[in-house]
């Protein structure tokens, strides 16, 4: 994409460009038609030469060229208003286990397109989470022998930064709907516990924090200037722990022997729906005098 | 914890979401004067003008090449990569029908395969599913082409700025279709299971002989067929010049086929009724060059 626009800058600028030919020919009739290119106040200023009499010497002026740009209000301002999001989050790649997340985000705008803020997720329902496991599972250990390490979710919270680097609108019939799209990224935390498979029996795990961090993208429609309805695809990552797929036959009661030696790098990728609301849900713009 | 069932809370995630919109909808709105998305109501001299002028069509009455690279995604086994391109042409600038064709130049193994590689056990309880845990990658499902033929229609496009410095036309284009895929599966077998003979040994379906011992040969045995599946998918479109654009698309096709080569209904034959429903998807990056080249554009 940067090549394209490299390659051909003009052109991709020049669509967002008003130039004089694009005024109607009817308004642009009268100004081509006039001679002295003045306003009104100009000619009764100067008279009447046939009457005679002294003239006195306009001040020549300078000819300027002038070019109007018109240019639409933003729909809805974010500066230094505060974003509610609610959504619900559902996980995208992981084959083994079902995640349902119910999710909460505030934000605080401090430009028009950058904002700082919290989001968190909840995952743990209080159902067993082997009842969330898909048909892969038995499956894999069916025909292959092969046990699975599985962790399942207690919730995530994470600190971000937003950006919105596009935005724009569409319309639907007579009305026009206002969009942007944003990235965002931060870091976090991640709460996860190993599901005791290899030897449930002996084997019994707590709930551990992981260092998370996460990025993604989103797209927001305001369906008013204060309510939106918005998507975001969203990559959690963070090292996690899974259960030893070796028991020790010696003391299996060992808990240190319990968790593999190193950590796995885990990616939840995930979409999230929701809305969100910004306060105070009146605003002002403030125009250049 | 109070615990409850997860349709339950299902159930009650959306209810709540539903009800936080409407109240957020309709109960903050009193006293705000401004209702639902931005009306178009224009008074004075602008009334009944149209609301754009000089729009630039893209795609009415023009052809789109597209060649494209992709790769799938949510495999469980191995994923595709693809090489191929798309031909489109617009009766009119938001409505076209197209075909598009591509054809599978790389297999990329998943951390699975790797792991049924490295560690699976082969006994006699799973010789069918596993003959040989250094060949298990022989024996996975792979699509080795593609194929199909859609309709598109563009319902939303725009301006879109990029970081205040850069301005181009965009559209989305959804499409519909019908998709004709080349799959490639493990050969039909059946096992015979008997006290005598060790190991035990495969033989083709319903039939005693040829055999084969501890069914190494019917690992590597391939068939070939097409499936006519549905297609559908989503692409943004940025166009920079008047015959060039980039499409990232997104495309699912979804159809059943036997993934990783195994007995999934355990009867003892790989066959098709071993068949499991997969939804296939993809992602793919294209480069768009529109014929004629130059655009029109209304008055």
């Amino acid at each position: 994409m940067a090549a394209l626009l490299t390659a051909f800058p003009t052109a991709v600028q020049a669509q967002m460009e008003f130039s004089l030919d694009e005024v109607d020919a009817e308004d642009s009739k009268p100004a081509k038609e006039s001679k002295t290119q003045g306003d009104l106040i100009e000619e009764l200023a100067a008279g009447d030469d046939s009457r005679g009499g002294p003239v006195e010497p306009v001040p020549q002026r300078e000819e300027i060229a002038e070019e109007i740009y018109a240019v639409q209000q933003i729909y809805a301002l974010r500066l230094k208003r505060l974003e509610l999001a609610p959504s619900v989050a559902f996980t995208l790649n992981d084959p083994y286990l079902k995640h349902y997340g119910l999710g909460f985000a505030i934000n605080y705008w401090f430009t028009n397109v950058l904002s700082v803020g919290l989001n968190f997720i909840w995952y743990d329902w209080g159902t067993n989470p082997l009842d969330r496991g898909t048909s892969f599972t038995p499956r894999i250990q069916d025909q292959f022998r092969l046990g699975v390490p599985i962790n399942d979710w207690q919730f995530g919270l994470w600190a971000n930064f937003t950006y919105v680097p596009f935005y724009g609108k569409f319309k639907v019939r007579k009305k026009i709907f206002q969009w942007d799209a944003y990235l965002i990224g931060g870091v976090g935390l991640m709460r996860s516990q190993p599901i005791p498979v290899f030897d449930p029996q002996n084997r019994s795990f707590d709930w551990q924090t992981n260092v998370a961090f996460n990025v993604g993208a989103g797209l927001r429609i305001f369906l008013t200037r204060y309510l939106t309805f918005f998507t975001e695809f969203r990559a959690y990552m963070w090292p996690d722990q899974f259960e030893n797929v070796n028991v020790d036959p010696a003391d299996p009661t060992d808990s240190s022997t319990w968790l593999q030696s190193g950590s796995s790098f885990v990616a939840n990728t995930s979409i999230q729906l929701g809305f969100t609301l910004f306060l105070p849900i009146k605003f002002e713009y403030r125009l250049p005098k | 914890m109070m615990k409850l069932a997860r349709q339950t809370l299902l159930r009650i995630s959306l209810l709540g979401t539903l009800t936080l919109c409407l109240v957020l909808g309709n109960g903050l709105r009193e006293g705000v004067s401004s209702a639902g998305a931005q009306d178009v109501h224009v008074s004075g001299p602008l009334a009944g003008a149209d609301a754009v002028k000089k729009l630039r069509l893209w795609r009415d009455l023009r052809l789109h090449v597209e060649p494209f690279f992709a790769f799938t995604i949510g495999d469980e086994y191995s994923r595709s990569l693809i090489v191929g391109g798309e031909v489109r042409f617009h009766f009119l600038d938001w409505l076209g029908v197209g075909g598009w064709g591509g054809y599978s130049v790389g297999q990329l193994d998943m951390d699975l395969t790797k792991e049924i590689q490295a560690k699976g056990v082969t006994r006699d309880a799973n010789r069918l599913d596993l003959p040989s845990r250094e060949r298990y990658p022989d024996q996975i499902g792979r699509v080795n082409w593609w194929s199909g033929v859609e309709l598109h229609f563009v319902p939303f496009r725009g301006k879109l700025a990029m970081f205040q410095k850069v301005f181009f036309d965009a559209d989305l284009d959804f499409f519909v279709g019908a998709a004709f895929v080349g799959v490639e599966e493990r050969a039909d077998t059946e096992i015979q299971r008997d006290s005598i003979t060790t190991p035990q040994y495969c033989t083709p379906v319903g039939a005693s002989s040829p055999q084969d011992p501890g069914c190494l040969q019917s690992q590597l045995a391939r068939s070939k067929r097409t499936v006519v599946a549905p297609s559908f998918g989503v692409s943004f479109n940025a166009f920079f010049h008047d015959f060039l654009g980039i499409a990232l698309r997104w495309r699912g096709i979804p159809f059943k086929y036997n993934t990783g080569g195994t007995d999934n209904n355990d009867d003892g034959q790989i066959d098709s009724n071993d068949r499991i429903k997969q939804f296939n998807n993809m992602f793919t990056v294209g480069l768009i060059f529109v014929l004629p080249p130059k655009i029109k554009t209304t008055d």
